[in-house]
Formats: C-alpha cells, structure tokens, sequence
C-alpha cells in the first residue's frame, strides 16, 4: 500500500516535472531550422513561475466556474497521464479498461476548457470551442480504432498489457495515425498554430485568451503533460519496450519522446497550417490509417 | 408478503392521488410522495434479493382473464426509476405548475400524473397480454393528456396529436403481438415459459417495432422531439426519463421471454448505434433548448439497445462474459439517463420558467441570476456527455468494456463490435458538443436579451428534486460497484443460465470508482487551491478581452446555430437544414437576413410522404362512402348477388 502510494507520488513528479520540457524543445528545433538562437529550452518554466505569482483579471461576465475549469481539466489530464505506464516502470494505476478512463479523462479536460472559453462571452474564443468541439469527433474516432487495434492485437483491455508489447506489423500505419492524433490533439501546425498572432486563425490559443496569472499557468502547463502524454503513449503504442531489458527499455522510451517532439519541431518549422476546411480530410486520413492498423491487427491474430 | 403489501400501499397512494389531485394540491402531493416510496420500497426489495421475485395470480377473473402480476428484477430496476422521477416530478411541479400560474390546468396535471404513474408501473408488474395491453393503452392516453395541459399553443396541440397518432401505429403492432402470442401459446399469460414454445420468434420483430416506436428508436422517434418539447418540463422529465424507457423494457423483457430471429441481436444492436450517432447529429443541431434533450434522448436509447444488442449477441454465441457486462452496462444506462435526463429537463423547466423561452440563442449570462439551477445543469450535462467521474460514465465504460471483449474475442460478432465502438464513441464527443453548447449559452455569456436580466432563481420544490437527482449522478459515479448486485440480479432475470451466486462486483469496476472518488477530490481540492491563490495575487474584474475591442456587445456571442455550424455541416445529407438568406446589396444596405432550420427531417421527408400516401388512399375509399341511399341499395344488392353466386359455385363443385 505504502510502496503503490510513494510510486504513484514519484511518477506524479516524473510528470509534472518533465512535461514543460517539451515545448521548449520543441522551439529549440524551430529556432534551430530557421537559423535563429530561440528562447532556452526551460522557457515554459520560468513563465509558469511568473504567471504563478501574477494577479488575476477576470472578465466580468465570468462566473467562478471560470477559475474552476481549468483546475479541473489540468487534474483530469494529469490523472489521464498517471494510467499511462511508463516503459518497464508500469503505470501508477492499472485495471481493466483503463484505457476507456483515459480517453474520457482528456475529454473531461476538453469540456473544462470550453466550457471556461464560452463563459466569457468572446466570438473569437465561441470560434476556438467551435473547432475544438467539432474537430474532436473525429479525432476520437481515430483513437478508438488505434486502441481498438491495439487491443486486438495485444488480447488485454488495460494500457500496461496493450502497450508492453509492439503494434506489430500494423506498427507504421498506428504511427502515422497516432502522430496526426498528436498534433491536433494538442494544438499543432497544421492544424492550429500556437504562434500565429491572428486569434482568427487558432483553436486552443483561441479559446484561453482570457485567462491570466495562475489558471493560465495551470492550462499552460496542462497542455505540456497533454503533450508528454501523446508522445509516451505514441511511442510505447509503436516500440515493442516490453521485450527489451528495463534499462534499455527506459532510453528507448526517453529517445523515442525525443524524437516525437523533435518531429512535432520539425513539422512546424516545414509545414504551414492547413486552411480549416482542409482539417477534417486530415483527421480523416489519420482515422483511416488507425482503422487499417486494426484490419492488420484483426488479421494478424487471426493468422 | 413485503412486495404485496408495498404494492397495495402504492396502488392506494396513487388512487388517493387521483381522487385528490384536481382539488388538494398538498394532500395530493403526499399521496403520490407515499405512493413513490412503496414503489421504490418494494422494487429495492426485489433488487436487494429480500424477495427473490413475486408473482401473484388472482383467484377471480376480471375482464375475462384472471389477473396475474409478476414483480422480478428486471420489471424492479425500471420500477424504481419510475418511482423516484414520478415522486420528483410531483414534488417539481409544486413550483413549476402551481395553482397560481395555472388555475385551469393545474389540478387536471395532479390527476392526470397520478394515472399515468400508476399506470406505468402496471405496465412493469403486468404478466398476462390483456393487462399488460391495458396498463400500455392508459399510460398513452395519461401522457397525451399530460402533454397537452397547456393547450392553447397551436404547437402543442400538433405535438400532442403527432404523439398520440405515432403511438398508436405502435400500439397497433403491440396488439397483433399480444393476439399472436395469445393464439399460438393457447393464453394470455406472459413469462418465462415462453421461451421453450416453438415458432414465437417471428413475433419478436412485431415487438420490436411496436416498443421502438414508444422508445423513440431512431426512426421511429419522430413523435418523439416535439412532444417532448412542447410539454410541461416535469412531463418532459418523465416521458423522456422513464416513458420511452418502458419502450426500452418491452424490447428487454421480450427478448428475455421470448425465442430470438438469429438475426435479432445484430439489428437491434446496429439501430442502436445508428440512433445513438444521428440522434446526437440532430441534437447538436437544435437551438431550442428542450428539443436538444429530447433528441439527446433518441441518442441514449441508441446507448442502452447497443447494450442490449450486445448482450443478445453474447447470449447467442453463448458468450456469458461480455454478453452480461454489456447487459448489466445498459440497464445502468436506463438509470442513468432517467435520472440525468430529468435533472436536464427540471433544469430547462426552471430556465423556461424564469425566462419564458427556450430559444438557446435568446439566452445566456443566466448563472447570475440561477446560480443553482445553472451549477446542477452543469453538472446534468458533464453526466450526459459521459465524463467521469460522474454517473453516465459508468454505465457506458461498461458497455464498451462489453464491446472490447466481444472485439478481442476474434469471433463474428466482433464485426459489429467494432464499428459500433467507434460509433459510440463519434456520439459521445457530440454529445459533449452538444452539451457543451447546451450549458455554456444557456448559462455563461452575457444575456442576448432583455428577458434574461429579469429572470428568477427557481423555488425551494423545484430546486429540491434537482438536488436530489444531481446528488444520485455522483453517488453513482463514485461508487458504481455498490450497484453490480442489484443489476446482475436483473441480467439473471433476463437470462438464468447468466445468474452467478454471491457474486462481487468485477475488480476493475472497483477501481473505477476509487479512481473516480480520488479524482473529485483532487479536483475539488486544485479549484479551490487556484481559487486561493488567484485571490491572494489579486484579483481584478475588467472588460471581455475580446483582442482590444472595447465595446463588446451581447449579439457579438456565438449563438447556437453559429456553434453547431461546422460539425453539423458534416451532417448536411441528413439535417438537411432549410437557409434562407438575403444578402446585403448595394452602398448601404439596409436590410440582411439569414434564417437557418434544421426541420424534422425523418419526419418531413421520411414518415410525412409514407403518412400522406397512406392519407390519400384512405380518401380514395371513402369515396365509397358518401351518404347516397341508392348506391347503399346498389352494394347491398351487389354483396347478396354476390353472395349468391358463391353459394351457388360451391354447390356445383
């Protein structure tokens, strides 16, 4: 019992910790193609710290549900992270169709952050929850047909056993499917640009551009785990880790991360966002190629 | 004798009920409290296993045949359901369809409410055809006279009259079902017995249809928006939390009773996942608030027949594991989304009270001025987009934790496993599309018009059910395993050969709901952690950031039409939403306009043609008819010659 808890609270710091590493790396590589010196890859940390200690400025139509949900969405998406094992170091809490808890916990999040953008009253951020809301029906088709393949494959209903071995042979389709899931789940190029300066043009930027000081920092800080989440689920839903001795299954896992992240760089510095009527084919796309990986899986087992 | 004797204490209540009602309000109330509470008593006896069932034949006959009432666990899991919204709709209605508002209706509602309880739950005990048939016709006819309390209204008269006429083509295919099984089996008694009859399974698609079109399957739901719209919202509440589902039990407690088509469990299934996506499609698309929930209805009876689909395939593929999981999941859900569902209708009720519309786009900003109304309605929605750690995700984890199992099973059944998976999912995130939309305009926002600024919190009756039901969706949600017993009795009611002695809740389901009481608190505890802080680095109140604007108006906002655009476009082939658009002209146009619909289109293009073709026959032979007295003579004459002549050809053969 002790030893589950001192567990759990480690894995929760390994988490939280790291999580905000990720954009900064991402900017890293960024600033790295364009020929730029870029901001420090601790960068998310230093503007948690500051927006922690910053004030508040509520709009006036914003009831406290405002402050509320993105409390509640960042415990969703850290308690989504906590099901995930973490290669040979399985997940702080494993049982039979966890991965369904998972899957709803980030659409709990997303609620949350809706739900908060429309309390403002703001077109731009009813424009972000629009996309956000729509977008996300296809994107949950994409990831229950990747897990549906993982499932199939691996014969298990909980992420340690779905995710210990590899996707197999369906391992390329389910990544190029999960990566696409990647990106638009957290609000990448091409399907959202963080940096624009066009609130027109963006989704998750959209919808939070009334919070300041800490919900801010709790939201921004959210996406970074939602981020860590995607990457470490991708990775471990591709790379057979469970077959590799622990050390080396621990790098391979760090090193896989790395390069999703740097991949997510290296997309955003080569790839121009696509216009948004152009999204839903791509999140077709990644919901068909998730759907191939389970027909390879259904055949694979049948084999 | 503890279920008799609750029952009998129940049937009094609700007699007393519809003695008082049109002139006692409070007596009234108490009456049909206590009848609830013996309802609720003796359907928790049967699921608790006091009493394992309770079947009771009468010695006199009545109508012809003897009485025969049967309470099992199955008929108890929706005899409960009914007892609490029936309790918590009369304590509702108190406030919301007083004597002072009302003095016309309001005593005829206290009457008619009581029938249509009392009625219901004979529905749930009946055990011979000819009660059940009775029970189902007067439980029709209540409602219809429920819906049409207010009857003034052109819309309510139509929606009235469209139910009524939808139920009856129902009831029409229940009555060849009753007299079929009557003439095959020899009686009228219903029960177990049946299934071991040969050449009955034919009969189960006449049920089918005839319970479908009461449970509002998709697309037989056509009656189903407009009724539940335009009627008071404490009937809305029990006609769409408990009404459709006796339509759900009829299709459970004949696919228990009777042999199955081998066919049987994939159709059902794969309505239900139809129903469960479209349903959700059209939801999304609705701006009046209540028309939303009522599709949102079309969608959870969708949820619940993809349980029950499943748990038919498991059974014939004999497939006790995920056959039950899926079972036991859907008949969660029909406690679920009875208790949700009213919450969400007690709150539009109280929305439509305060304001007098249920335009979502005339709303908004209304959390100032029903802080409780908009927190439980908040809450009634995370339930029914099906977020953990609430209620309604229980109950659907279990069903796709039946559909997982059947999937990885390898077997044929995981063809439509699979596909309904995903399916179930797309309509989960629309759901919370929908609610999301449904919610957040309603209650965030700034008030898109004048009506608002003046409304009023609901009063202490109607806030008090709202409570109630809002409470039951996190007990639910945070100790799921507590109700596996009960609900595993019900699945053995349905199939014995899946009943298991003494039997724990599966482990996972467990941890579950310890994973979902941690999480409520820690949520709770970072709001207020944030809350904190936020107030102790100072907090300031300043205009909508709007990037710079500072002259924000309430027309600015999103409205329902504009949030639903995107993904209802995805729809368009089945909304087919009706634009009209002038567009602006010249230097300085003076006038723009676009008016967008989204019509009932199952009804308008689908079930509107097929009735009218039936209309225009209809007239065709009444031209037969026309009060002439010669052409009487001429048939009359024509019918013996011909007569004759039949007589004569017989005679000569």
């Amino acid at each position: 019992m002790m030893m589950t808890f001192v567990g759990i609270v480690l894995r929760l710091a390994l988490w939280l910790l790291l999580a905000p590493l990720l954009p900064g790396i991402i900017n890293k590589v960024k600033a790295w193609v364009a020929g730029r010196r870029g901001p420090p890859v601790l960068q998310l940390y230093y503007d948690l710290a500051r927006l922690w200690k910053k004030g508040v400025v509520l709009s006036t139509l914003a009831s406290p549900g405002f402050i509320a949900a993105p409390a509640v969405g960042w415990v969703a998406v850290v308690g989504a992270a906590l099901l995930l094992p973490l290669g040979p170091a399985a997940a702080g809490v494993s049982f039979r169709g966890d991965v369904l808890l998972l899957i709803y916990l980030l659409a709990l999040a997303r609620f949350c952050t809706v739900w908060a953008a429309l309390e403002t009253g703001s077109a731009f951020e009813g424009m972000g929850s629009v996309r956000e809301v729509s977008y996300a029906v296809l994107t949950e088709a994409a990831i229950l047909a990747a897990v549906l393949s993982l499932c199939v494959h691996t014969g298990g209903l909980s992420l340690t056993t779905i995710l210990a071995p590899s996707a197999g042979a369906g391992a390329a389709l389910l990544a190029a499917g999960l990566f696409t899931v990647l990106l638009a789940e957290n609000c990448r190029v091409p399907f959202d640009d963080p940096n624009t300066h066009l609130e027109l043009t963006m989704i998750h930027e959209a919808m939070i551009l009334d919070h300041s000081g800490p919900p801010l920092a709790a939201i921004l800080h959210g996406a970074s785990v939602k981020l860590l989440l995607f990457s470490v689920l991708l990775v471990q839903a591709v790379l057979p880790l469970g077959a590799l001795p622990p050390l080396l299954a621990t790098a391979a896992l760090a090193g896989g991360v790395l390069a999703t992240t740097v991949g997510v760089g290296l997309v955003e510095s080569l790839l121009a966002r696509f216009a948004f009527k152009q999204v839903p084919f791509l999140l077709t796309l990644a919901f068909v190629l998730c759907l191939f990986a389970l027909l390879v899986a259904w055949k694979g087992g049948a084999a | 004798m503890i279920v008799p004797g609750l029952l009998s204490v129940a049937a009094l209540g609700f007699l007393a009920g519809m003695v008082l009602g049109p002139r006692r309000p409070r007596l009234w109330l108490a009456a049909t409290l206590v009848g609830s509470g013996a309802l609720l008593a003796a359907a928790l006896a049967v699921l608790l296993g006091e009493v394992p069932e309770w079947d009771w034949r009468g010695t006199f006959s009545l109508g012809g045949e003897r009485p025969h009432l049967r309470l099992d666990a199955l008929g108890a899991v929706f005899l409960a359901l009914l007892a609490m919204v029936g309790g918590a709709g009369a304590a509702y209605s108190r406030n919301y369809w007083s004597d002072r508002d009302y003095p016309r209706s309001a005593g005829r509602g206290r009457f008619w409410w009581s029938v249509l309880v009392a009625t219901m739950a004979l529905v749930l005990v009946a055990a011979n055809g000819l009660y059940f048939l009775f029970g189902w016709e007067l439980f029709t006819v209540a409602a219809f006279f429920l819906i049409l309390l207010e009857s003034r209204g052109r819309n309510v008269r139509a929606a009235a009259w469209l139910y009524l006429a939808a139920s009856h083509v129902g009831t029409l295919c229940l009555f060849a079902f009753f007299a079929l099984l009557a003439e095959r089996t020899g009686s009228w008694e219903l029960g177990p017995q049946l299934r071991g009859v040969a050449g009955l399974a034919p009969l189960f698609w006449l049920a089918l249809g005839g319970f479908g079109v009461k449970a509002g399957l998709f697309p037989l739901h056509v009656w189903l928006p407009s009724a539940h719209a335009n009627a008071p919202s404490h009937v809305s509440a029990i006609l769409s939390g408990v009404a459709i589902k006796l339509g759900v039990y009829g299709i459970v407690r004949f696919s228990g009773w009777l042999p199955l088509p081998a066919q049987a469990g994939w159709i059902v299934i794969g309505l239900g996942a139809v129903g469960a996506l479209f349903g959700i499609a059209f939801a999304f698309a609705q701006n009046d608030l209540k028309r939303l929930l009522a599709y949102c209805s079309v969608e959870n009876v969708g949820v619940i027949l993809i349980g029950v689909g499943a748990a038919m395939l498991g059974e014939s593929h004999g497939q006790a594991a995920w056959g039950r999981l899926a079972l036991i999941g859907a008949l969660l859900h029909v406690w679920n989304h009875g208790l949700f569902k009213a919450l969400l209708f007690f709150g539009a009720g109280s929305v439509l009270h305060a304001t007098g519309t249920r335009d979502i786009s005339r709303l908004g900003g209304l959390w100032t001025r029903l802080p409780w109304t908009a927190g439980l309605f908040a809450l009634g929605a995370m339930a029914v987009s099906g977020l953990p750690p609430l209620n309604g995700f229980v109950s659907e984890w279990l069903i796709y934790l039946g559909l997982f199992d059947a999937g990885i099973e390898h077997g044929p059944v995981a063809w439509a496993a699979m596909p309904v998976t995903i399916m179930l999912g797309m309509a989960g995130a629309l759901a919370l599309a929908s609610f999301a939309k449904a919610g957040a305009l309603v209650f965030c926002g700034a008030p898109r018009t004048k009506r608002v600024a003046h409304a009023h919190e609901a009063g202490p009756w109607m806030l008090g059910p709202m409570l109630v039901f809002g409470g039951a969706c996190v007990a639910i949600g945070l100790a799921p395993a507590a109700l596996w017993l009960l609900l595993s009795r019900a699945a053995a009611a349905w199939n014995p050969a899946w009943a298991v002695a003494a039997e724990n809740a599966p482990s996972s389901l467990h941890s579950l709901g310890i994973a979902h009481a941690v999480l409520a608190f820690l949520a709770l505890g970072a709001a207020l952690l944030l809350w904190r802080r936020a107030r102790e680095n100072g907090l300031r109140r300043g205009l909508t950031w709007d990037c710079g604007y500072a002259k924000p108006a309430a027309r600015m906002q999103y409205t329902g039409g504009s949030f639903a655009g995107v993904a209802a476009g995805w729809f368009f082939w089945l909304l087919r939403p009706e634009r009209t658009v002038q567009r602006p002209h010249g230097l300085l146009p003076e006038s723009a306009r676009r008016i967008e619909r989204v019509p009932e289109t199952v009804l308008e293009k689908l079930i509107g043609p097929l009735a009218a073709g039936v209309l225009r026959m209809s007239t065709a032979v009444r031209r037969l008819q026309h009060g002439r007295l010669q052409y009487y003579i001429l048939y009359l004459v024509a019918g013996l010659a011909a007569l004759g002549l039949i007589v004569l050809w017989e005679g000569s053969l």
